[in-house]
């Protein structure tokens, strides 16, 4: 029999708000060393925790966004030992009383889908950050008390791929749910894996990973370390459990430290903060303020036949796929999709701007995709103008006229106009006659040109045909 | 020589409104007394310039309310602004705080004068204040006893007379049992009456901050000043600010009054029993019922409270590792050598053991096997209390097992200092208001007191009791008298 | 029974606590004032407790959480007025070394 793997992951994400958790000292990354923080921050003698509700309201929401049951009444607890990192010589998180337990992440796998179980989702408090020289050790207490939720998963997943899975899943909710902003290079989002290889039934003895650096990472981190557990089990050796670190550049997991009995961690209830009680009414306005999540959206795009790899790409863009939130129902999506992700995408991304922060509202673009829709725009003009739609308030009409374009709508202008190309295209109309399908294209392109682009290509189509079979 | 400091509050009031006497009169006279007498060591740190400075700058300015310019001393584990703040300690004693506690920023307002910061027990641990790195104060009452502890010092500072006030603190009897050792009125407020914010913290469950005074009016003024909910403070209550004079005056007839047969058991010495069955029958006199109780649980107190306040202990005090401020050793080689010298080093002997304790009852299984086991305990004793006052208004018994003893006794004993506090500790576990109020005296002449129990935030009906009781005794208790 | 603990059993509950014992003496005095208070507390061992429920904090009101904005910050001046080692706007330390 095959070794199976199995796999747990720890996952601690920042939230997404003003101040700290137990402090109303500023969440702010990148500012100047110790620069955002208060005595609460510090573990000064005297101070006392008091709590914010910004990062109680998005715990709780990441809570319901990772469908857990909700503890709605909750302790906090001290989790003691001795750190420099660690001001007051204990975290303040919650053992006993997560406020989330019982989840689940639905992620796919072979095309089918597979629930990662949550056994708890609780919420702490960050530690100072520390920078290291030969000779000592500088902290900053910024980070300090930077409200944390850690996600605990059941050892649900059996492969690197999963575990990948699940950990774009959840970045992708969590991300969508704006509960956090997920950087892993910035250590917003950080990541501990559990890895276990058995021949039987029971599991193995677990080895932890930490802080892995990004998402191919943990794939790589796991299969290394399980080709590293097999070789030790094959060479009758045991895995202990300890504390290993993935090396990006040598390939390979290395030992950290074996893991103690667990006596240097010493818990109590924490006495300064008294039950905290969510009621059913914040727990629906909670439920109610969540953003439209991705998978709701992947079902409306794939309804509305828009293709896999543009309906990835609005994922992908939260911007350009929330301004689609506003779309009327009758729009089509495949058009507007189109549109998005194309000329307005590279605009944006040119211009390091937001959609918002363009002109274009959705009545100009639901507007647009009804006359590409009719023929009575195309995908030529709309290009030309594609500036000016997006940075002036002025209408398509007044647009297509400011670039000196007139659609030629009259049914007798263009014959003559198609009767005069004929003429002087006879090469491609007898490749037509030819069934050369290409020359019709091209005879399109000739008249368009003529007309400045300003022919309204269905009606030119239905002329040109006209006139080929007559 | 002047000897305001005799008269009372509402007298002092009146001269300063009058104008006849000056806040700096009072200041001045204050550390007079206390340069006269250095031998009390009730303070480690005076405030000298600041107070002199404050003082002034209130002449001129309306006397808008009944403690305005009334000198008050601070007990060390209190923080003020830019005034040292040590908690008798080593690891702290250069510690500048840089902010104010809640009370101290309510003291400010009321234009209360800051005197200095009075000595007591390293941390707050211990029941004599010898545990202080700056030295034990001395009994007023008789130089060669023990004041009591934690909060010896401002009892000291009381007693003498060299402020009419202090502010104390009260974990496991702080307030109380000095208070009775050295004849004053001494109350721990139910807990989260008062903010806790500035107080650095020893057993965060069961620390309180209070009053300690010549005389009980005095200590409810001095409470109207300190309570109130404080954002700072989640486990502080939100029950309305009230005034705790309002029943002083009113006759206690008819009251019931319960005395648990623990709090007159063996454990206390014979002639404080006499004095609480004398108290007792004046009581009865007055037309209070007394009936002797049970009270489950009580008797567990001491164990419980070893338990919950060391554990308690060892992690509030694990911020002192010589990081961020405080002691710290110059020369370590690396961080753990930090923490180990520096806690050797700054950190005393009762300090040490419990926090050495309090860990090893936190690691592993003992969570599970004490600290559990004695929430669960303490839940269930609170239960038996609040059983009692379903048909009492008050428990009373003594609020120590003897007087103040000789400061060379017992000095090498670790049960010592827990064993002092067998019979106040049982309200710091239940949360519930205790006062101490002297009502007589041993054959040495040294102070005895009645523990009285309130209902949790009842301390304005305690006044009223206790306040009656003092009328009715009418003891001299100012030591400097009896010389 | 022993009236002591084991050095061995000292230098654990010292360690835990981050004390370090430099000399034999007061090593041996802990060793009997330490067995002296955990004979004590071992005696919760005996009690029965009346049912499951506990008490952290002798508090009934529930936690107010509050506003999430920046308030009552300090400057690294402030704390540098207590700090007992700093570089630049850091506090310093001897070198971290993992266990």
């Amino acid at each position: 029999m095959d070794y199976k793997t199995t796999v747990g992951i720890e996952i601690h994400c920042e939230l997404k708000t003003n101040t700290k958790m137990f402090s109303h000292g500023t969440n702010g990354y990148g500012n100047t060393a110790n620069s955002n923080i208060t005595a609460i921050d510090l573990g000064y003698p005297g101070t006392l925790p008091i709590l914010n509700r910004g990062a109680i309201l998005l715990a709780l929401r990441a809570a319901l966004v990772l469908n857990c049951e909700i503890n709605q009444q909750m302790y906090f607890d001290r989790k003691n030992y001795f750190y420099p990192d660690l001001p007051k010589g204990y975290q303040i998180t919650q053992a006993r009383t997560p406020i989330g337990i019982h989840g689940y992440v639905e992620i796919e796998v072979d095309g089918k889908p597979k629930k990662i179980g949550i056994h708890d989702i609780h919420i702490e408090e960050d530690t100072a950050k520390s920078a290291h020289s030969a000779t000592s050790s500088l902290l900053d207490f910024n980070r300090a008390g930077v409200p944390l939720i850690e996600i605990v998963t059941e050892p649900d997943m059996n492969s690197p791929y999963e575990a990948m899975a699940y950990v774009e899943k959840l970045r992708e909710l969590l991300l969508y749910a704006d509960i956090s902003d997920c950087k892993m290079e910035e250590g917003s989002m950080r990541c501990d894996v559990n890895v276990s290889v058995s021949k039987t039934e029971k599991l193995g003895t677990r080895t932890e990973i930490k802080n892995i650096g990004s998402i191919s990472a943990i794939g790589l981190a796991i299969e290394k370390e399980v080709e590293h557990q097999i070789v030790v089990y094959e060479q009758g050796g045991t895995i202990q459990e300890e504390t290993r670190r993935f090396d990006e550049k040598a390939q390979k997991t290395i030992l950290m430290r074996v893991k103690e009995t667990g006596n240097d961690y010493r818990y109590f209830p924490e006495p300064d903060i008294p039950m905290l009680v969510l009621t059913n009414e914040e727990i629906e306005s909670v439920k109610k303020e969540i953003p439209v999540l991705p998978n709701e959206r992947r079902k409306k795009y794939h309804e509305k036949g828009v293709s896999e790899i543009n309906s990835n790409k609005l994922i992908q863009n939260r911007d350009l796929s929330d301004f689609l939130l506003t779309a009327p129902e009758e729009l089509n999506l495949v058009l507007a999709s189109n549109i998005l992700l194309g000329d307005t995408l590279a605009y944006l991304n040119k211009n390091r701007k937001k959609i918002t922060n363009t002109k274009l509202s959705m009545k100009k673009l639901t507007d647009v995709v009804k006359r590409l829709e009719e023929g009575s725009l195309t995908s030529k003009i709309l290009k030309e103008i594609f500036n000016d739609l997006l940075e002036t308030d002025l209408s398509i009409d007044e647009v297509i006229k400011n670039h000196g374009i007139t659609q030629v709508n009259d049914t007798d202008s263009l014959n003559q106009v198609v009767k005069k190309v004929l003429l002087e295209n006879q090469a491609s109309v007898d490749d037509y006659h030819a069934g050369k399908e290409r020359a019709l294209k091209y005879l399109m392109g000739q008249i368009m040109k003529e007309t400045k682009g300003g022919a309204n290509p269905v009606l030119v189509n239905k002329l040109l045909i006209e006139e080929l079979t007559k | 020589m002047s000897n305001y400091l005799d008269l009372s509050i509402l007298e002092l009031n009146t001269l300063l409104k009058e104008g006849k006497v000056t806040p700096l009169m009072l200041v001045e006279e204050a550390f007079r007394r206390i340069e006269k007498d250095p031998e009390i060591n009730a303070f480690i740190t005076l405030n000298k310039e600041e107070a002199i400075k404050e003082a002034k700058a209130l002449e001129g300015m309306e006397v808008d309310n009944v403690l305005f310019g009334i000198p008050v001393a601070v007990k060390d584990n209190i923080l003020t602004k830019d005034l040292r703040t040590t908690c008798a300690s080593h690891i702290l004693d250069n510690f500048i705080p840089i902010y104010d506690a809640t009370v101290v920023s309510k003291l400010k307002e009321k234009h209360l004068i800051i005197i200095g910061k009075t000595n007591m027990d390293e941390f707050a641990m211990g029941s004599t204040s010898r545990t202080s790195y700056f030295g034990a104060p001395k009994n007023p009452w008789n130089k060669t006893k023990i004041t009591g502890g934690s909060s010896g010092g401002s009892a000291a500072s009381v007693a003498s007379r060299m402020v009419p006030l202090a502010l104390g603190t009260d974990t496991g009897g702080s307030i109380r049992q000095p208070a009775s050792y050295c004849g004053l009125v001494g109350m721990k407020p139910t807990y989260g009456r008062v903010s806790r914010y500035g107080l650095v913290a020893f057993g965060s469950s069961l620390d309180a901050i209070g009053p300690m005074s010549r005389n009980v009016y005095e200590n409810a003024l001095l409470l109207n000043v300190i309570e109130g909910q404080d954002d700072h403070d989640l486990t502080s209550s939100y029950h309305e600010i009230e005034d705790y004079t309002r029943f002083i005056g009113q006759d206690i007839k008819g009251m019931k009054v319960a005395l648990p047969n623990y709090f007159m058991s063996d454990v206390v010495s014979p002639s404080i029993k006499e004095k609480i069955e004398e108290t007792v029958s004046l009581l009865q006199k007055l037309g209070v019922t007394v009936e002797r109780v049970d009270i489950d649980y009580i008797e567990n107190a001491v164990t419980l409270y070893q338990i919950i306040a060391m554990g308690e202990a060892s992690s509030n005090l694990a911020r002192f590792d010589g990081v961020r401020y405080g002691h710290s050793v110059d020369d370590a080689k690396e961080v753990e050598e930090l923490y180990l010298r520096t806690r050797e080093e700054g950190f005393g002997d009762e300090v040490k053991r419990r926090i050495m304790v309090g860990s090893y009852l936190l690691s592993g299984e003992n969570a599970k096997v004490y600290y559990d086991k004695a929430m669960q305990i303490r839940d269930d004793m609170k239960k038996s209390f609040e059983k009692c006052f379903e048909k009492y208004d008050f428990i009373i018994g003594p609020t120590t097992c003897t007087t103040a003893y000789d400061l060379a006794q017992d000095t090498d004993d670790p049960m010592r200092s827990f064993l002092d506090d067998v019979l106040v500790i049982p309200v710091n576990m239940a949360g519930l208001p205790g006062l101490n109020l002297p009502i007589g005296f041993s054959r040495e002449h040294m102070p005895i007191g009645l523990h009285i129990i309130g209902k949790a935030f009842d301390e304005a009906r305690m006044y009223q009791f206790a306040s009656f009781l003092e009328k009715e005794l009418n003891l001299k208790l100012d030591p400097k008298g009896e010389e | 029974m022993e009236n002591k603990l084991s050095r061995e059993e000292v230098l654990h509950v010292a360690r835990l606590a981050r004390i370090q014992i430099s000399d034999e003496k007061t090593l041996e005095k802990y060793q009997y004032q330490l067995k002296k208070l955990l004979d004590e507390i071992d005696k919760i061992k005996e009690v029965k407790n009346y049912d499951e429920d506990f008490l952290i904090a002798p508090v009934d009101h529930e936690a107010k959480p509050t506003k999430d904005e920046t308030q009552e910050e300090i400057t690294f001046q402030d704390v540098k007025k207590n700090a007992p080692h700093t570089k630049g706007n850091f506090i310093e330390v001897p070198v971290m070394i993992h266990e």
